[in-house]
């Protein structure tokens, strides 16, 4: 797998090295995809989008491997079946003095594996999980934009 | 047609989010020239009909178009309208996301056999210029949030706090700045997919950087906390008035304790890492953590509710993949010269590969996909594979070979007969397997 372990490595190249995963993460979430439209035809769109979406969310977790906490958190969480939940705040009411105590708990809220991190493992591991989900949001949009053409 | 496409979608866009405009009430982004609002009403109102009756019709020429102007991804090589899709894409962020979760529950109900990418393309482009429209009421284009790229983007400029001289940079660096990524002539659809963090996410990030200028102010709060964690070590050490002179001061950049040391090494690791992130997170001028932070938080954010949009509006597009697989299957080996002659440049046991899967993608797709899943193959649509090869490729250093390029022009020129794309697609993702293999 491509040079994703060494951060010094990554510095010069702005697409750090992401597209070995690029192709895994495509070629698993097509296959996903591929399942989920043949098992589940008949079944509700809501499900479906839920399914989707898991498979959206492991295709991440597989290219990333369990290199990182967060894939490794992310995958022992869609393996509990445990339903893929997570936190959106819907109200940007936050006042200035709450969000600044509470911006590392956010941001571990939001990050699979954050609570068991500390601030300076949690901003390796947001970089990362930032990462891959540009590339999977990207894949999609590909995706959806190749087949409704 | 064009042209024409650009005011249908702009009138139903600007109309659609008019009226969510009224029903939705909060936030200070809102109303804030109701009269103003009234004309484009009227304005709008008439060119409403068509346009929604358009937006019913999956195979008006203004979806397919439109689709691909607001994803940015156009495969076939035409030039769509390059910064507003990128701002859509980044639109999303700072629209409050209560009104992103409420235009995805209406996506999911307005849910048709094929309305699935016009009803997408159609909630990001209420939500874009929703955000767009109260800055509308200030400048009369009318153009429904501003269709072209120099009447987009300095629209939302009037909204925030920002300066009479962010909207000529916002007109002149995106054009600059997004012609780049978009260069190449034909791939470049699937090149600015992948183009990675660099180009396009920089880009978004000069042409967000300024026009998302939150009208709250962060710079108070954050910046008193940011410079408040002031080190001890160098306040220790440094060259302000010190009260006591006896003590011994250390001198600038050296520590005494092992305490400061280690909280010196700790912020310097913590600063290494924000800096990775401020590459990868649009608008990431912040000087203090602080807000920072919060882009990043909202960043990650923006990007999950993306992953649960689009696997929402997937829904019509999968059914889409049904048929193509299985006129895939029933084609079968018949008349793959075509892609004999290119697969002959490869080994032969691509093609022996290829005649076993023909030959399973008969009786069984199911089969076959788990045959090629174990060889590490996996099949997919042409224009998939084109997108998805030339861009995992094409970042690569000049060491490696590109060998997707004949095996594309092969698939491409396959892309027409369907007697041989299973062939096609074959070749071009084993020949992506291969340049990646050994990188592995």
């Amino acid at each position: 797998m491509e040079s994703k372990s060494s951060t010094t490595g990554n510095r010069d190249n702005p697409n750090r090295n992401l597209h070995g995963s690029k192709t895994m993460m495509a070629s698993h979430f097509l296959r996903a995809l591929f399942r989920i439209q043949q098992t589940s035809t008949s079944s509700s769109s809501a499900g479906r989008s839920r399914r989707i979406r898991r498979a959206a969310y492991a295709s991440m977790a597989y290219s990333a491997g369990t290199r990182r906490a967060w894939s490794r958190a992310l995958l022992r969480k869609l393996r509990s079946r445990a339903r893929l939940r997570f936190p959106r705040r819907l109200s940007r009411a936050a006042t200035p003095q709450r969000r600044d105590m509470d911006q590392a708990q956010v941001l571990r809220k939001l990050v699979p594996g954050g609570p068991s991190m500390d601030d300076c493992k949690l901003l390796e591991e947001t970089a990362d999980y930032i990462r891959f989900l540009t590339t999977q949001v990207r894949l999609m949009q590909t995706v959806m934009d190749s087949v409704s053409s | 047609m064009q042209h024409g496409s650009r005011e249908v979608r702009g009138g139903m866009a600007a109309s659609a989010s008019a009226q969510m405009a009224l029903h939705d009430d909060h936030g200070s982004q809102q109303i804030q020239n109701p009269g103003l609002h009234d004309d484009f009403f009227d304005q709008m109102l008439s060119g409403l009909p068509s346009a929604w009756t358009d937006l019913g019709n999956p195979k008006s020429p203004w979806d397919a178009s439109a689709a691909q102007k607001l994803f940015r991804i156009d495969l076939a090589g035409k030039q769509p309208d390059e910064s507003q899709p990128e701002a859509a894409a980044e639109g999303l962020r700072y629209a409050s996301y209560e009104e992103a979760t409420m235009l995805a529950s209406r996506l999911s109900q307005s849910q048709g056999s094929g309305g699935s990418s016009p009803t997408g393309e159609a909630m990001m482009l209420q939500l874009n210029n929703h955000h767009i429209l109260p800055a509308v009421g200030r400048s009369q284009t009318a153009v429904g949030g501003g269709v072209g790229e120099s009447g987009l983007l300095p629209l939302p400029l009037t909204l925030g706090s920002g300066g009479a001289a962010d909207p000529r940079i916002i007109v002149e660096t995106p054009r600059d700045e997004m012609d780049r990524p978009y260069k190449s002539p034909d791939h470049n659809g699937g090149e600015e997919l992948y183009n990675g963090l660099g180009g396009s996410i920089r880009a978004a990030q000069a042409a967000t950087g300024q026009h998302f200028h939150h009208p709250q102010s962060y710079g108070g709060a954050a910046a008193s906390a940011g410079v408040g964690q002031g080190p001890a070590a160098s306040a220790s050490s440094g060259g302000g008035t010190p009260p006591q002179k006896q003590k011994v001061r250390a001198r600038r950049g050296q520590a005494t304790d092992p305490h400061s040391i280690a909280e010196r090494l700790r912020r310097e690791r913590i600063a290494e890492r924000m800096k990775a992130l401020q590459e990868l997170v649009p608008n990431a001028n912040k000087t203090d953590k602080a807000s920072m932070l919060d882009e990043i938080i909202d960043y990650v954010k923006f990007l999950q509710l993306q992953v649960k949009v689009l696997s929402m509006s997937r829904l019509g597009g999968a059914a889409a993949v049904a048929p193509l697989v299985a006129d895939i299957s029933t084609e079968g080996p018949g008349g793959r010269a075509g892609a004999n002659g290119a697969a002959a440049g490869n080994n032969d046991s691509l093609t022996v590969t290829e005649h076993r899967v023909a030959k399973m993608m008969e009786e069984d797709m199911g089969s076959a996909m788990q045959y090629l899943q174990g060889k590490g193959l996996c099949l997919m649509p042409i224009s998939l594979a084109s997108a998805i090869s030339s861009a995992a490729c094409r970042p690569s250093a000049g060491g490696l070979v590109p060998a997707p390029p004949p095996a594309t022009t092969s698939a491409a020129a396959a892309a027409e007969s369907p007697s041989s794309p299973s062939a096609s697609a074959l070749t071009v993702q084993s020949a992506a397997a291969d340049t990646t293999a050994p990188k592995r």
